[in-house]
């Protein structure tokens, strides 16, 4: 991994070859609409009726199943740079989350301002605010080490569910939806569309992070994980790099935050609940607590096991368990044994696995 | 002394009732190696972390080229070109060897905001890197994690890393701490060689006497706090209150000669 590339192989040939895997499986992605539509005989598109489009069949079913998992692959891969790359252990980010949500929401419906300009300017906005946000957040925090932090974010996090579940602009706990979007984007009318929009920002999300994480920031990042005191003593001021990652990261789970409200159609307080912090956690660890494809893969396992075994039941010679009543202890013990298994996510074991059988360079 | 490069002016230190450096002041020339030795609880590391200022002392200064740096926080005192050792191994242990001793070489250059560029492409570091890595003896290893070190190679890693950001003064905290004491003498031969150019001044905390002996230009010997005796290695040996204190304890003086 660490010798010397041959000099006269061109670039991209060898930057194909150490990406081949990711490569491969984002052509797979790409095609994934029309091959489940081919193979279910449905239209990718949906099905007319009149000049509206059904969102009806097995390839728009399976769309949107993957688009849930694109943007918990955002959210996650956004959790991994701050925990997994930078060693800061956040119980609340869902702030970022839902906040970007809050903010495209309210430019969509509670400003004049033409449809396709509300959307880009709420955009922009929310990641700004997030932004904003995770610098305020780490200003007054980041001092804090570990625990305290993570409290401190949990707080700060409950502190604006608790707000916008009362806020009665927004309608309080019911949220309000989601009704005007250009037609383009709209996943209930263009849903292959809205497709292609979240798996490019996976993939913008994803070679991002992994430029980062691989830049001399990135080293710090990785320094501060490992040890910060050793860090500080070489002269690096780790709270600004601390501060960095969070504002990053935050940014990010904005941008996935902005995603879900356009899937949903819908902005309510759910999207700051702390089932958007938890979720993020599990499958970085699941995953690989920092590798970069590790939350991807937590967050499509465990969104998959989600879909598939919440409407199965358990039949237990004449007992029938629904599954959906007991899926927390269902998930709870997936949890428990994939830890055992996978002590460093399955990702980051696999990594580990290959490394021991390559003779030591 | 006008060629004094670090100075310590009545510095003191308490932790609640307890005086652990009691008024001490000390100049450390330029261009020695000036250990400081003494028996357990005698402030040698709260002395230590007072130079590097890991703790901010109850009273006195501290001054590096005559600028007072009493209250200057860690990071920026690299800067300035002091760098550290540790007691405790203490690196980045699941980054390779070479990561960790670029980390130490880029930390004082220009380029740790740039978000966009490999790290390794930036040759400057990683030629620093593996010219502290060479002087280490370390050049071997570079691609393997630094768990993976036996403990003296961690001790070597130690020093790589201070030396990558080419510091003027450079404070070690017992290089030796527990190493095997077959592979003592090749620890002090780099330091040796460290010196060779004498461009680099070493303030050394160290228990091994004979590393201590061998190699110091100056020795400052503390006990309980305060400075108990200062002077070249043949003057402490024959010290008579330096010898019942310290070296008495080693060699197991009856207690009754403690002045």
């Amino acid at each position: 991994m660490k010798t010397m590339q041959a000099p006269n192989q061109p670039t991209w040939r060898h930057w194909l070859r150490g990406n081949a895997f990711l490569f491969i499986l984002l052509i797979g992605l790409i095609l994934f609409p029309f091959i489940v539509g081919a193979l279910t005989d449905s239209s990718p598109f949906g099905v007319p009726r009149g000049d509206r489009m059904i969102m009806r069949g097995e390839s728009v079913r399976w769309q949107s199943v993957l688009i849930e998992v694109y943007i918990l692959a955002i959210l996650a891969m956004s959790y991994n740079l701050l925990f997994g790359f930078t060693g800061v252990i956040s119980f609340g980010h869902a702030l970022f989350f839902g906040v970007a949500g809050y903010v495209l929401g309210l430019m969509l419906e509670f400003t004049a301002i033409e449809t396709g300009w509300a959307l880009l300017l709420g955009a922009l906005a929310g990641i700004a605010i997030c932004g904003v946000l995770g610098l305020v957040v780490g200003l007054v925090t980041l001092r804090l080490k570990g625990v305290y932090f993570a409290i401190f974010t949990l707080a700060v996090a409950e502190m604006a569910f608790i707000f916008f579940g009362r806020w009665q602009l927004t309608r309080a706990e019911d949220g309000f939806a989601i009704t005007e979007l250009p037609l383009w984007l709209d996943p209930s009318q263009n849903r292959l569309n809205f497709y292609y929009v979240t798996l490019i920002a996976v993939v913008i999300t994803f070679l991002f992070i992994r430029r980062l994480v691989n830049s001399p920031t990135g080293a710090v990042f990785k320094a501060i994980r490992e040890n910060e005191d050793r860090a500080q003593s070489m002269g690096f001021n780790t709270l600004n790099y601390k501060l960095l990652s969070l504002t990053i990261a935050g940014m990010l789970a904005g941008a996935a935050g902005l995603l879900q409200v356009i899937l949903n159609k819908k902005v309510g307080p759910e999207l700051l609940g702390v089932s958007y912090t938890v979720d993020p956690l599990l499958m970085t660890i699941i995953g690989g607590i920092g590798t970069f494809s590790g939350p991807i893969i937590g967050a499509g396992g465990l969104h998959f096991l989600d879909v598939f075994l919440r409407d199965a039941e358990l039949n237990l010679g004449g007992l029938v368990i629904d599954i959906a009543n007991i899926w927390a202890l269902l998930l709870g013990i997936i949890f428990i044994l994939t830890v055992i298994v996978f002590p460093f996510g399955i990702i980051g074991t696999w990594q580990r696995w290959r490394a021991r059988r390559k003779p030591p360079a | 002394m006008t060629d004094a490069l670090l100075s310590a002016r009545n510095l003191r230190k308490t932790f609640g009732g307890l005086v652990a450096v009691d008024e001490v002041s000390l100049d450390i020339n330029s261009g020695s190696l000036h250990s400081i030795i003494g028996p357990n609880g005698a402030g040698k590391t709260t002395f230590f972390n007072l130079l590097t200022g890991r703790y901010r002392p109850s009273a006195g200064s501290v001054l590096y080229k005559g600028r007072e740096i009493t209250r200057l926080p860690v990071h920026q005192r690299a800067h300035l070109g002091i760098g550290r050792s540790f007691q405790i191994t203490n690196l980045f242990p699941n980054l390779t060897v070479l990561e960790n001793t670029r980390l130490a070489a880029q930390a004082l250059g220009k380029d740790n905001f740039r978000l966009f560029r490999r790290a390794e492409t930036f040759d400057v570091y990683t030629r620093q890197a593996y010219a502290a890595l060479e002087m280490t003896g370390l050049r071997e290893v570079v691609g393997l994690p630094a768990n993976v070190l036996p403990h003296g190679g961690k001790r070597k890693l130690e020093l790589a890393m201070i030396l990558a950001a080419d510091p003027e003064l450079l404070l070690l905290d017992e290089p030796t701490a527990g190493m095997a004491s077959e592979q003592v003498p090749e620890l002090m031969q780099i330091i040796e060689r460290i010196r060779t150019d004498g461009r680099k001044t070493i303030v050394m905390v160290e228990h091994n006497m004979n590393v201590v002996m061998g190699s110091s230009d100056r020795i400052t010997v503390m006990h309980q706090g305060r400075v108990l005796a200062e002077g070249d290695p043949r003057q402490i040996a024959a010290d008579k209150t330096v010898q019942a204190v310290y070296l008495g304890e080693l060699y197991d003086l009856p207690k009754g000669e403690s002045a």
